[in-house]
């Protein structure tokens, strides 16, 4: 049993970081609010998301990851509030910050109604992802997930690109509110749970649940609300409902990537469910494990039919979603280590394609597969970057998904046995064929006669684009320091599980 | 230290991709005309640099990549391997000249994914990690992806790119994992193909991993039935990425370097396997090439017919074997990849590989039709030809283990063969009925340098084999040790 232990601040660096990260994003979003409608909120913005993505590789740098412990620790006991990260929790940080970034620069060209209140929303979401990776505390993590909830949910009413938006919106509410609520039962359960061992001391701090677990039954419930309840935002089939609608009929790019590019469902099931409901995790696995196979071929068959661009990419997402749930409920150190380098991977990728989705509705005001045609003669470097993203999703040699998928069937073949292990990595190949089936109806189909007349891509596109491009090729190449990152981390995760 | 002269050879192209876009747009064919000459200079001074009575892997670079899954940045060439470096690179030199006028859309783009193929086609010939090997092989698609997606010759290459993509895609996923039980399966993980050789594994971890191996090697073969991309892309390619393409023999080259030395005990178990494959490859091949009308995909049935050949024959397990294995496939490297790059021409011209649409094509164009002659005899291994030797070799090998499935694909042989001659008859000669038949000019001379360079080759080696196949046999006879222990 790996007991949490945490190394404060002050024995790392000179200030205390995780507040400082917490605090930019704030800091920026009531900044660039006050400057409303001017031009220079949009460039504040750009500056306090750049800013952050600093601060990230700050906090990297003072962090040993060869150490166990959760690190650059902060309390403060009147308010309960406790931080701490470890190498996982950082890189979902920089894949929060760098999303961010992309975000503002993409937001840039778009003409948008007041840019300003814009980005103070994004940037007050990023506060909220940013509160949800560092906590550890269950109840903050549930306050920090309404506040990004609240920020999607703005920015879906106020800017979204389709008339079916409220029904799309509805549905969003609905099933966000209800996973949230799970959650915050779960907590509740834990919060009793504690209570009851300590004699009326109520806690929702990780380290504090960490010594009174809740046995029986009571645990198997807090599992189930908790996985459930994350299971809703991550999104996992069969609770994905949500997301075809929203990206089909919201923001482009932008919702999508701040609910699902960012990841922090998966996140919140290594980081809570899996400590606090370890005999409930063991016990469970097979169903969860068994679930997500399903998911996986399911939603593959589902994105095949899909005629529009967008609900194929969500149907995408939920397919890959599945693959990650099997890696960390592997429940080894290898398949942990390659669910989270998954997460970050897939979070770039999928929102990079987002992006170019993005882009090219900008030009023809239509994401249906088959008014697309044609695309590859115009926007070249667009339609070869849709290709690298896609094989990103596949895990091609070159990009992180490589070595994560690589860990993922070391630690698959070892638990579950070399046939589903081909069967899982199928299902991708099938994540493949819908992927190639899409570039090829939009991009490389002959031009059809009187379709769009497209622009050539932009410079501001070549950036967001390469940027996204150049991080992905850089990590897949150049995998190391990432695995020495969350290496140590996933081994103390894994610690806790008989192998 | 050296001159890392492999990384040098696998890169060069690589560069040359980029230089192409940093260069203005009219000196890019130049460019790549260059540059894939350097690289046939480089992988020349590589076959020199080898020595064949030295050690088993030589030219040795080894660095760490990615340290804590202990895979490596590993490059060598043996004797298996070292011969395959020229052969790709004469390959590519006779690709760019078979698309030399053809390709009008985005010449840099095409060139560039060009060069990439190269690079990655040199990385699976010297890559010893099998990481980094498998890397290299599935980097290969994206390249190949998008020259036949995007410059195919027929309406269906979106399709058929699409297709091949996921065949190979799916093909990967045994194959990975084959490598990570063979990892694992090491008291201390590893990819290092040098180390792998060295350890034993037990014989059921053995069996798993050749039958893994032997499905994702099987799909680039291809062996029957993992085949059925084959006719498809030979169709909707142009000729010059179908050269490249079944030219290049990387399964069976995958075979002969992982599949077979990895698990030795396994692949002596099922020998039967691999023999039946084989044969049953080199019937249905020639059997399926009787049915054609199309010389592209009577090649490429050809090319399965022959292929399986040398399955059957290393199914034998001897030096000669390999030996012989090895000699016939670069002999059909330069034959099959000649003939692919002279219909390619004869497409150009009439606009039509079909015999139907041809007839008389030997009376305008003498040249052309007796260089695909030369090639095509090379391809069913007449005597005096470069595939002779190795086609020998390897039906004496199997005549002596598998006596029953040597007459068989004796008899497969001759009807391939037979087949042949029949489409030549039929397109070559005969009166000419077509105008564009009739009005289509020979060779020019630098189709022409092509054509000599192919024919001194296949004809030269054929009358000398001597040299060549010295190179080899050392290896190969390492190769049969290292499986009879």
């Amino acid at each position: 049993m790996g007991s949490l232990t945490e190394i404060f601040w002050n024995e790392q660096a000179g200030l205390p970081l995780l507040l400082a990260l917490q605090l930019l994003p704030l800091l920026g979003a009531a900044v660039v609010f006050a400057f409303n409608e001017r031009s220079t909120a949009v460039v504040l913005g750009k500056v306090f998301a750049l800013g952050e993505l600093l601060l990230g590789i700050v906090a990297v740098s003072h962090l040993d990851p060869t150490r166990p412990a959760l690190q650059l620790a902060e309390r403060f006991a009147p308010l309960a509030y406790h931080v701490a990260v470890d190498g996982i929790s950082l890189i979902f940080l920089l894949l929060t910050a760098l999303l961010t970034l992309l975000m503002t620069l993409y937001g840039m060209s778009r003409g948008m109604i007041s840019p300003g209140r814009l980005f103070a929303v994004l940037l007050l979401a990023e506060a909220g992802l940013v509160g949800m990776l560092v906590t550890v505390n269950v109840a903050w993590f549930a306050a920090f997930s309404a506040l990004e909830l609240w920020a999607v949910v703005y920015l879906l009413r106020r800017w979204a690109s389709s008339p079916a938006e409220i029904h799309a919106l509805a549905r969003f509410v609905q099933y966000q509110a209800f996973g949230w609520a799970l959650f915050a039962a779960g907590c509740i359960v834990l919060g009793w749970g504690h209570a009851e061992a300590t004699g009326g001391i109520w806690s929702f701090d990780l380290f504090d649940l960490q010594g009174a677990i809740p046995v029986g039954k009571f645990q198997t419930a807090a599992f189930y609300l908790l996985f459930y309840g994350l299971a809703v935002r991550t999104p996992l089939f069969p609770l994905h409902g949500w997301l075809p609608n929203m990206a089909q009929h919201g923001l482009i790019a932008v919702a999508p990537a701040l609910m699902v590019g960012a990841k922090v469902g998966i996140y919140g099931m290594l980081r809570f469910v899996l400590p606090l409901t370890p005999a409930a995790v063991e016990y469970w696995q097979p169903y969860v494990v068994g679930f997500a196979m399903a998911g996986v071929f399911f939603t593959a068959a589902l994105a095949f039919q899909q005629t529009n661009l967008r609900r194929l990419l969500a149907f995408a997402v939920v397919s890959h979603t599945s693959l990650l749930v099997i890696g960390l409920f592997s429940l080894h150190e290898a398949g942990i280590q390659g669910a989270m380098l998954l997460a970050a991977n897939f979070g770039l990728a999928v929102t990079g394609m987002w992006f170019i989705v993005g882009f090219v509705f900008r030009r023809t005001g239509t994401t249906e597969l088959h008014e697309l045609s044609g695309l590859f003669e115009r926007i070249p470097f667009l339609a070869i970057a849709f290709l690298v993203f896609g094989l990103a999703i596949v895990g091609m040699p070159g990009t992180p998904g490589f070595d994560a998928a690589h860990l993922i069937l070391e630690a698959s073949i070892d638990k579950f046995g070399a046939l589903s292990t081909v069967a899982t990595a199928l299902g991708n190949v099938a994540a493949a064929g819908f992927l190639l089936w899409a570039f090829q109806k939009a991009f490389l189909s002959q031009a059809k006669a009187g379709s769009h007349d497209v622009d050539k891509t932009l410079p501001m596109e070549y950036v967001v684009c390469g940027i996204a491009l150049a991080a992905m090729l850089a990590i897949g190449f150049f995998t190391e320091p990432w695995l020495f990152l969350t290496e140590t981390a996933s081994q103390a995760a894994a610690a806790r599980f008989a192998r | 230290m050296t001159l890392p002269l492999l990384s040098l050879l696998v890169f060069t192209p690589l560069a040359g991709a980029a230089a192409l876009w940093l260069l203005p747009a009219r000196a890019t064919r130049p460019i790549v005309a260059l540059v894939m000459l350097l690289t046939l200079l480089l992988a020349t001074a590589a076959l020199v640099a080898y020595n064949p009575a030295g050690a088993r892997f030589q030219l040795v670079e080894r660095a760490p990549w990615i340290a804590s899954l202990n895979i490596q940045y590993l490059l060598a060439v043996d004797g298996i391997s070292v011969l395959f470096l020229p052969a790709t690179a004469l390959l590519f030199i006779g690709s760019l000249v078979a698309c030399w006028n053809v390709v009008r859309e985005a010449p840099r783009l095409h060139y560039s994914l060009l060069l990439l193929l190269q690079t990655t086609t040199l990385g699976v010939f010297c890559a010893l990690d099998t990481a980094l090997f498998f890397v290299f092989w599935e980097l290969m698609l994206v390249p190949l992806y998008f020259l036949l997606g995007r410059w195919g010759v027929t309406a269906g290459s979106a399709a058929a790119a699409a297709r091949y993509f996921l065949i190979m895609l799916a093909g990967g996923i045994p194959l990975l994992i084959a490598f990570v039980i063979l990892a694992s399966s090491q008291a201390v993980p590893t990819f290092d193909l040098m180390a792998l050789l060295a350890a034993p594994l037990p014989r059921s971890t053995q069996t798993a991993v050749f039958l893994l191996c032997l499905l994702g090697f099987g799909v680039k073969v291809p062996l029957v039935p993992l085949h059925t991309w084959l006719p498809q892309f030979a169709l909707a390619a142009p000729g010059s990425l179908t050269a490249l393409l079944v030219g290049l023999k990387l399964g069976a080259f995958g075979l002969i370097r992982f599949a077979i030395p990895l698990a030795p005990d396994a692949a002596l178990d099922l020998h039967w396997l691999l023999a039946g494959l084989g044969t049953v490859a080199i019937l249905y091949g020639a059997v399926g090439m009787l049915a054609q009308s199309n010389l592209r995909v009577g090649l490429a049935y050809a090319s399965i017919c022959h292929v399986g050949l040398a399955v059957l024959g290393l199914a034998s397990y001897s030096a000669q074997a390999a030996q012989g294995a090895v000699s016939l496939l670069l002999s059909f490297s330069v034959a099959t990849g000649g003939a692919f790059v002279l219909l390619e021409f004869l497409r150009q011209r009439t606009g039509s590989t079909d015999v139907n649409a041809l007839g008389g094509a030997a009376k305008t164009m003498p040249l052309l039709a007796t260089g695909f002659l030369i090639c095509g005899l090379a391809g069913v291994g007449m005597p005096g030809t470069s595939s002779f030797p190795g086609e020998f070799m390897l039906i004496i090998a199997a005549l002596q283990t598998h006596t029953g499935a040597g007459m068989a694909a004796l008899f497969g042989l001759s009807i391939a063969a037979g087949g042949f001659l029949s489409l030549y008859r039929k397109a070559f000669f005969g009166p000419i009925s077509r105008s564009t038949v009739a009005d289509a000019s020979d060779l020019r001379p630098r189709e022409w340098a092509v054509l000599v360079a192919l024919i001194v080759m296949i004809v030269g080696i054929g009358i000398y084999p001597g040299p060549w196949i010295e190179v080899v046999r050392p290896a190969a006879e390492a190769w049969a040790v290292g499986l009879a222990r």
